[in-house]
């Protein structure tokens, strides 16, 4: 073989490299992933897509409004910006506290947007697509009106709710 | 630099069970302490905005007179008047859209921010005309019970 068709090791190293990226290419298309913030909220775990938690809020005073309904604890300011305040407990049937140490999660989803009160952080993952199930056949209540899917994390199962969901059931 | 839109406000600041609330001075007519008195015409606060269940405190107890329309007033019990203060159009922030459709049947319509509280801005012409639909200005005077 003479030198002028011998292949250059450089360019054999670039074709291996853009094989390797091709194959990486399609591999991201069949794992398509999503962010999912897993919080506690009274004595279960739940969680929202990432894209709708804009960020969370370190516990902060609410300022109780008149006549509006238990789910709805008032108002916070958020820099100078005023924002609802949606108590989830009241929609997953978990026990009611004075919510003075909880945290804020701002959610929102097109026009939507309010603070939903959260009881930690638990953890912010990447998960496929794919791992992400049909809700349970066997939820009831309100709760089964915001569950868009449940996942696995931590060996349990986890509820994922879906902001709009919340906001149509809040806007009822 | 002076705004030549701004629309001043002169607002009446009171707080009711812990709760900071104003309204447009210009609706209040008559401001007196509570002496025990009860008539059919002379309304709670709590009770008009719906307080719930809360425990309700008055620790000084004021009268206001509200006037409600041409030649039309009601009266109101409130607690703790604070100060009457001027304040510009642009310091008044709208209520968030998930609860402005709620609090504005409550006459409530906007919110101050002052000195780290929030103060909620009341109309209470519009809070009366919420109860009474069928109300306008021009209506004769006539016994006209708030609740």
């Amino acid at each position: 073989m003479s030198p002028s068709d011998e292949k250059l090791k450089s360019d054999l190293i670039l074709d291996e490299l853009k094989k390797r990226q091709r194959t990486k290419v399609v591999v991201d298309v069949e794992e398509e992933r999503v962010k999912v913030v897993i919080f506690n909220c009274g004595a279960n775990q739940f969680a929202f897509y990432g894209r709708d938690i804009r960020e969370i809020l370190p516990s902060c005073e609410i300022s109780w409004v008149p006549s509006l309904p238990d789910y709805l604890p008032g108002l916070i300011n958020v820099r100078g910006d005023i924002e609802s305040v949606i108590d989830l407990r009241c929609f997953l049937g978990e026990e009611k506290d004075d919510g003075s140490k909880r945290l804020i999660a701002m959610a929102v989803q097109g026009d939507f947007r309010s603070g939903v009160m959260i009881e930690s952080i638990e953890d912010v993952v990447d998960i496929p697509l794919s791992t992400i199930h049909p809700p349970l056949a066997t939820l009831n209540g309100a709760a089964r009106d915001l569950v868009i899917g449940e996942i696995e994390y931590g060996g349990t199962t986890i509820s994922l709710l879906d902001v709009g969901k919340l906001a149509a059931l809040v806007a009822l | 630099m002076n705004d030549e839109n701004d629309i001043r406000l002169g607002l009446l600041l009171f707080s009711v069970c812990g709760v900071h609330f104003g309204v447009d001075a210009g609706q209040v007519t008559g401001i007196a302490a509570y002496d025990g008195e009860q008539a059919d015409d002379l309304f709670w606060f709590h009770e008009v905005l719906e307080y719930g269940d809360a425990g309700h405190t008055y620790f000084s107890p004021t009268v206001i007179t509200i006037r409600t329309g041409v030649g039309l007033s009601s009266r109101m019990i409130i607690d703790r008047m604070e100060d009457i203060v001027d304040f510009s159009q642009n310091d008044i922030r709208l209520f968030p859209a998930l609860l402005e459709p709620l609090v504005i049947r409550r006459g409530l319509w906007g919110i101050l921010l002052r000195n780290d509280c929030m103060v909620l801005l009341l109309d209470f012409k519009r809070l009366l005309k919420e109860r009474r639909p069928g109300l306008t200005e021009g209506e004769p005077e006539s016994g006209l019970p708030l609740l």
